[in-house]
């Protein structure tokens, strides 16, 4: 048995942290200064020397970010155990010398490096293939104040396989509606008519991405980052006042959509910029900018304005790294939060880039307290797994 | 479930780096190497760094710059301070596109222009090989280029490193898989042995290559490398600022012959660096030519 939390004495001083292990002794200690009750937990399979190596794991993830930065610390903790968790079901710790060996020398890129622009590679995605026309007859939908649920729903219902996601997403926990929905027309009023259609969007969107190479980089976890910053957002979208929190799944699943087409037009650079980011402890981000002289947000402005994105999506999207040079900061910071609180929860599935530093203003905007990242990183998690059945 | 962990356990485990000690650090590093740290990265630094001061039994960073400065055991502790900055990433035939337009390129170029003038001599200069993959993988170049010709032929790859550790691991010449996660199979079995658990160069290849320690920050120990015909230096300007890629790269200017080449790593380019060579574009790469 030992302690399941730090145990503070009645004056509020620290007597023994978590994870102590109990004996008579501590029951005669504890008596004679007045502790009455303390929280206990069986004795995991963890030893002090393995809990050791996941701090150490685990810091090695947020030599980016601030450390003293409180929001920073608390995500610090949500990683520390939510990797403890995994270690003690059974997962090993990568050994990060081993950074994965991948070989993408058959892959080439659409130009060398300092011979092109974001502008030259989205010119160039456009040419070879066209957006599905589902998206645009969305686009249309969404753009229609007016338009009626079934408008919605005939549009939706021409692409079978869009319907399908769309009704198994809002009959998951992450809506959590009591009964069954089985038409999309009844999901339109339920959920309403843009977050429906937003969601329709980008549903749709993501259905053009099949075609990246696999042995660049895993889609199942591309699309879970996605998947866990939109629900992420979501809900501290739902924390304030204001802000209708619909489009935020949206956003959140096509936060990196910039990296889609680099990994597209650029795969042995994207493929650089992967390497680079691990060996030297920097994130992904900084990496590309490194590599390529630019980064997958200078991709997304171009591209998501060559599909009419909706702009207030696609101000999320473009400004999810710098959320404070946008005049209206709010939502970009909602994605930017998210983003990097995903990063810190991919910790625990074997996430290689260390934690984007958390921009300071961006989290004061939100005006949170730190102590609700650990439910929103654990209320996430339960949703995940539903939705990644949904969509792949 | 409460925490495994206590709540008493902190970010930062590092000794605080000040803002005016990080910039005196980066200064100093950057005027022994020419590598600039990124004010963004301050806490890797302060984190990495701090192993160090604990070894040393300092208290602060502003002793440890004093420590480099001036105390006696500082050039042993310099090269410590290297490779907590560098990054040693390589692996054998990296770039394979670079490296098939070089071969078919560049390199039948200059051999042809050598044998045409009955000069059977080529130099190399690999500058930043870290453990060695790159120079080697130039000699199995050469090898398989020349093959029985070889022989008739004087051939130097001066490969230079600023990590004595990084040097002594490439004069070993022993890999491992990640090494050789390009490289094809046949230049495996032809050009490595079996040593336990890895492959170690074979010596007709190792023969070719010079090891050195050498700092590219330092004007004179370049001088004293013979001038090339080819130079590699690829992904070791990256960490550079642009005044040390421009004095960098104008050294190699300096030590290529007429119509020597330069080639830099996949990332890197001239631009806004040198406009003194005429790049020459193939599939996968750009060589930079010497004119004259
Ligand atoms: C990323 S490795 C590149 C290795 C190899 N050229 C390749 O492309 O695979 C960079 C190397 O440059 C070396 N380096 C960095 N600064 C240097 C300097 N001022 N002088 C000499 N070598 C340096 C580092 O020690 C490191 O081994």
């Amino acid at each position: 048995m030992v302690l399941a939390t730090d145990l503070k004495g009645p004056d509020g001083r620290l007597l023994f942290k978590s994870g102590t292990p109990l004996s008579s002794r501590h029951a005669t200690l504890l008596a004679r200064v007045g502790v009455e009750e303390v929280d206990v937990r069986e004795d995991t399979a963890l030893t002090a020397e393995q809990l050791r190596e996941i701090e150490d794991y685990v810091r090695d993830f947020f030599l980016y970010a601030n450390p003293d930065f409180e929001p920073t610390i608390a995500m610090f903790h949500i990683a520390l155990d939510q990797v403890a968790e995994a270690v003690a079901e059974g997962w090993v710790l990568p050994d990060l010398s081993r950074r994965r060996a991948v070989s993408v020398e058959h892959l080439e890129d659409i130009f060398l490096t300092g011979m092109g622009t974001p502008e030259t590679i989205v010119k160039h995605e456009s040419e070879l293939a066209s957006f599905p026309d589902i998206y645009f007859r969305i686009r249309e939908v969404l753009a229609d104040e007016r338009a009626s649920a079934d408008a919605i729903a005939r549009v939706v219902g021409t692409d079978v396989s869009l319907a399908a996601k769309l009704l198994k997403l809002v009959n998951s926990p992450f809506y959590g509606f009591p009964q069954e929905i089985d038409s999309v027309s009844r999901a339109v009023a339920l959920v309403g008519h843009r977050e429906l259609s937003t969601l329709a969007l980008g549903i749709s969107a993501i259905n053009y991405f099949r075609d990246i190479p696999p042995e660049l980089v895993d889609m199942r976890g591309f699309w879970r980052h996605s998947i866990t910053c939109g629900v992420i957002a979501k809900i501290l979208a739902e924390t304030q006042t204001g802000l209708s929190s619909e489009r935020f799944f949206t956003a959140g699943l096509l936060h990196d959509v910039g990296r889609l087409i680099l990994f597209k037009k650029l795969p042995y650079a994207s493929t650089e910029a992967m390497l680079f980011a691990r060996e030297n402890a920097i994130p992904l981000v900084e990496a590309e900018r490194e590599i390529m002289g630019f980064c997958h947000t200078d991709i997304s402005k171009p591209l998501l304005a060559s599909w009419k994105f909706p702009e207030t999506l696609s101000n999320m999207v473009n400004h999810h790294h710098d959320p404070m040079t946008f005049p209206n900061p709010l939502g970009p910071s909602v994605i930017h939060v998210a983003d990097t609180l995903t990063n810190v929860v991919e910790l625990a599935q074997g996430g290689m880039y260390a934690v984007p530093p958390l921009d300071e203003a961006a989290w004061e905007q939100l005006g949170l307290d730190p102590s609700i990242l650990r439910g929103v990183a654990e209320s996430c998690r339960k949703q995940i797994e539903a939705i990644m059945e949904a969509f792949f | 479930m409460g925490s495994l962990f206590s709540d008493s356990i902190t970010l930062r485990k590092s000794i605080g780096i000040s803002d005016d000690e990080f910039v005196q650090l980066r200064d100093f590093i950057y005027d022994k190497t020419g590598i600039f740290v990124d004010g963004k990265r301050k806490y890797l630094f302060e984190s990495r760094l701090t192993k160090r001061l604990t070894a040393l039994g300092l208290p602060s960073f502003s002793d440890y710059i004093k420590f480099l400065k001036f105390d006696p055991r500082r050039a042993a502790e310099l090269n410590k301070l290297y490779e907590l900055v560098t990054t040693n990433e390589t692996s054998l035939f990296r770039d394979l596109k670079q490296l098939e337009a070089f071969q078919n390129n560049v390199l039948k170029e200059k051999l042809e222009e050598q044998r045409a003038a009955g000069r059977r001599e080529l130099n190399i200069w690999s500058a930043g090989c870290s453990s060695g993959e790159e120079p080697y993988t130039l000699s199995i170049l050469l090898h398989e280029t020349l093959r029985m010709e070889l022989a008739r032929w004087r051939i130097t790859i001066t490969a230079v490193d600023l990590s004595p550790a990084m040097i002594a691991r490439a004069k070993e010449g022993v890999y491992g898989d990640y090494a050789f996660k390009t490289t094809p199979d046949a230049m495996k079995s032809r050009y490595f042995t079996k040593e336990g658990d890895g492959w170690k160069i074979k010596p007709a290849v190792a023969r070719l290559v010079n090891f050195q320690e050498m700092n590219l920050n330092d004007p004179l120990a370049l001088k004293r490398v013979p001038r090339s015909h080819i130079v590699f230096c690829r992904n070791v300007i990256i960490y550079f600022d642009q005044e040390m890629k421009r004095r960098v790269v104008s050294a190699f200017y300096d030590n290529l012959l007429p119509g020597g080449y330069m080639m830099l790593g996949h990332s890197e380019t001239l631009h806004k660096i040198s406009s003194s060579f005429k790049p020459v574009f193939h599939p996968g790469t750009i060589a930079y030519r010497k004119e004259g």
